[in-house]
């Protein structure tokens, strides 16, 4: 048994690694964002099309990653766009993985208050899950990379099998008719449907971190592949299983699919609580993950330790947890992360790889 | 060393403090567990109206009834008569459960309002059957009356909802099984689709939620009861534009939806011969395919049914059911009657109610879009002059094991 020093991770761990980062908290709730932004059940086609724009700006960021080998966004930003902007870019970065992270976690903890612990005091909740998390982001990326390759077959396993058993409640009718009202409404729904993509900066993190970088393509390609294949059969099981009319008016619609059936015969009668014990694994890693990206942009823009940073940002991510005042407040929050995410994973990229071009090919400067 | 064996101490009295179990756990035998729902016209009871006297009152309008079925009831009797013991040897004719009414108009008031009443919580994680009384759905929407059932945490979306012709709290007092728990035994009646098309698929509150958001018209299983036995019949229709109930079909009238529809597994066709002896057909299989069509701003729609059936029961002397020649008259006396039950349908529908709840207007939205985008809002009123054919192919595939 070989036990790393260099806090490398392999193609493939790269690939889990992006998966968990953008498969989180999403999955509760967004056949509603869906349809409500749609109106129509052709939500699925704008979630296509979002997972393929999300897919290009993942490959612009590996490319832009690749020309500065074992380096990640927050170092390189400042070799492209200079000191300042680039010290501005990672700042807003680290804060934007804050407040992910925090999101994470204080959506975990309504839903596990509302439907599991109801009663239990949200601290009790929310602050063995940080602690948790801290002793697992000491491990560092190889230690976090390898606690993912356990969790997501389990999360992935028992997200089909709630949804199998979902089956005898769907009916095709409430997919159709297909493209009633045109192409629009699918790109209205765009805009809703990007959010889910919010952790594809990840990117810009990861392949800095891999065994062997020419990989990257390849294994983010397949980490975001992952989540648009499973958001896909959630949102065709959801409203095919629920109907557009009903999932617009359910606060959490996954979940109320799950609790619209009851199985007898089998060894448990409902699978809403299986689904949201698994689901806080899921969770779990994409907090970690952020939690992981905001500690190293911090000291890789500050010149600080990175193990007293990862200790000194709990409070912070505590307080962001708890900050929302009422799920309005939460979602407004959700909403407001995806904007931000996705002007991360579209428009930086595209700016940064647009500067580095014109100062190496147009200024034959020398940016390293 | 030293230090290690200090860290491991701590690290197990650490572990130690995991093990005290969960927070907010409530033991089940603490808790009052709900398993029926009826909602009535607001009716004072006379527990309630004695309590009223000696000051037991809150401010409210008497609007709605809730009866809840709380499963099991404490061995030994909690009502007197109405408890019991179960299960022991010859005691079979005590209840299992323990009806309690309340009235007000919240329902969340109501069921809180028992916390007061009765030693142990309820809870709502079993909540299996709502019913609803015609009474009620006439002066107050669907929409308000479930409002709550669909907010609370507790209570599944997988819960049915149905409807009741006479007070929907005697659903829950039935004395058809000697220790049965009516709540069940409805849930139970639900499944017996496979046996008869006079039920209806289940609605549950998941379902019913997309209905009245869609503001459109539906039907609900009927509940009838008569001296302590229950009955499904027919169907209530909810009116989609307020979500009350205009009026009811037969169970004819459901043979005809299920038809319509094609999704039933079971049912008979019958014609009598010589005007007293009964013959019988027995759905195999059904399918149909409903065909919009749209001339211009005029729609119609085509249905076309075929089925495979059986002959199951003949009673006419003399006739011989394995003979092509009967069965292709009685083929004809089938449709006949097929015939008349959807005629009876649409014309309830089309006529009486001015409501459509069979379907017709999933099929125009998938067959015409942009049509059914203009109409919708008043297709109650559209579907009224809407002509409607039918096809109908009877197939009898075989007489059963018995030739004459």
């Amino acid at each position: 048994m070989f036990i790393r020093k260099d806090d490398k991770i392999s193609t493939s761990q790269a690939a889990i690694y992006l998966n968990n980062s953008i498969l989180g908290a999403g999955i509760l709730a967004f056949p509603r964002f869906g349809v409500q932004s749609v109106g129509t059940p052709d939500v699925w086609m704008s979630l296509l099309l979002s997972g393929m724009i999300a897919m290009m700006s993942v490959l612009i960021m590996v490319k832009l990653s690749q020309q500065f080998p074992g380096r990640t966004v927050f170092q390189y930003a400042k070799k492209i766009a200079g000191s300042p902007i680039g010290a501005v870019i990672g700042f807003i970065m680290v804060m934007y993985f804050m407040l992910i992270a925090g999101y994470e976690l204080r959506v975990f903890a309504e839903v596990t208050l509302f439907y599991l612990l109801e009663g239990t005091p949200v601290w009790a909740i929310v602050i063995p899950f940080i602690w948790v998390a801290t002793y697992l982001v000491h491990g560092g990326i190889n230690s976090i990379a390898r606690l993912y390759q356990i969790i997501i077959p389990a999360s992935i396993l028992i997200l089909i099998l709630s949804f199998g058993l979902s089956v005898r409640l769907f009916d095709i009718n409430h997919l159709r008719p297909v493209l009633s009202e045109g192409v629009m409404p699918v790109l209205s729904g765009l805009k809703s449907m990007m959010l889910l993509f919010a952790g594809c900066e990840m990117t810009m993190v990861l392949v800095a971190h891999m065994d062997d970088p020419k990989q990257a393509a390849k294994a983010m390609v397949y980490g975001t592949s992952l989540p648009l294949i499973l958001y896909l059969i959630t949102i065709i099981v959801v409203i095919g299983g629920m109907s557009a009319d009903s999932v617009m008016r359910s606060t959490w619609p996954t979940l109320d699919l799950l609790r619209s059936f009851e199985t007898a015969g089998l060894l448990l009668e409902r699978f809403e609580f299986p689904f949201i014990v698994i689901w806080m694994m899921q969770l779990f890693c994409n907090f970690c993950s952020f939690y992981y990206g905001a500690s190293l942009g911090i000291t890789q823009l500050f010149g600080a330790k990175l193990r007293p940073v990862i200790l000194g940002i709990t409070p912070l991510l505590y307080i962001i947890a708890l900050m929302p005042k009422r799920i309005n407040d939460l979602f407004g929050m959700g909403t407001f992360i995806g904007f931000t995410g996705v002007g991360l994973f579209l428009v930086l990229p595209i700016l940064l790889s647009a500067v580095y071009i014109i100062r190496r090919k147009g200024l034959k400067q020398n940016v390293q | 060393m030293f230090n290690r064996g200090i860290y491991a101490a701590l690290l197990a009295a650490a572990v130690l403090m995991t093990q005290t179990g969960c927070w907010s756990s409530n033991e089940i035998e603490d808790l009052s567990l709900y398993a029926g729902l009826a909602i009535d016209k607001g009716m004072v009871p006379s527990v309630e109206k004695g309590m009223k006297e000696k000051g037991g009152a809150y401010d409210k309008k008497n609007l709605v009834t809730i009866t809840t079925q709380v499963i099991p009831t404490k061995t030994g009797g909690s009502k007197g008569q109405q408890g019991g013991q179960q299960g022991q040897s010859g005691q079979t004719a005590s209840n299992q459960y323990y009806n309690t009414s309340e009235t007000g108009d919240s329902v969340i008031q109501i069921i809180r309002q028992f916390a007061i009443r009765r030693d142990r919580p309820f809870i709502g994680h079993h909540l299996k059957v709502i019913i609803v009384s015609h009474d009620i759905l006439k002066s107050i929407g669907m929409e308000k009356l479930m409002d709550f059932v669909l907010r609370d945490n507790d209570i599944r979306p997988s819960c049915l909802v149905l409807l009741s012709e006479g007070k929907a709290k005697d659903t829950l007092d039935i004395s058809q099984v000697p220790g049965d728990i009516p709540a069940f035994h409805l849930k139970g009646m639900i499944r017996n689709r496979y046996r008869t098309n006079k039920v209806l698929p289940k609605v549950t509150l998941t379902n019913l939620d997309g209905l009245i958001n869609s503001k459109r018209s539906f039907v609900l299983q009927n509940v009838i009861t008569e001296k302590g036995q229950i009955q499904f019949s027919g169907a209530g229709i909810i009116k989609g534009s307020d979500g009350k109930w205009i009026g009811n079909l037969n169970q004819e009238d459901v043979e005809a939806i299920s038809w319509i529809k094609g999704n039933s597994r079971s049912g008979t066709l019958k014609y009598y011969a010589n005007s007293s002896e009964p013959v019988i057909y027995e759905i195999k299989s059904v399918k149909s395919v409903i065909t919009a069509k749209a001339d211009g701003e005029d729609v119609s729609f085509h249905v076309r049914i075929e089925s495979d059936g059986r002959m199951a029961e003949n009673w006419k002397s003399g006739a011989d059911p394995s003979k092509i020649a009967f069965q292709e008259e009685a083929k004809l006396r089938f449709e006949e009657d097929l015939r008349r039950k959807l005629d009876h349908l649409m014309n309830r529908l089309q006529k009486e109610y001015k409501a459509e709840v069979v379907g017709f207007g999933d099929k125009l939205k998938i067959q015409h879009p942009k049509l059914w985008k203009k109409m919708k809002h008043r297709w109650d009123e559209i579907f009224a002059d809407v002509p409607v054919t039918f096809e109908i192919k009877l197939n009898i595939s075989d007489f059963g094991s018995s030739l004459q």
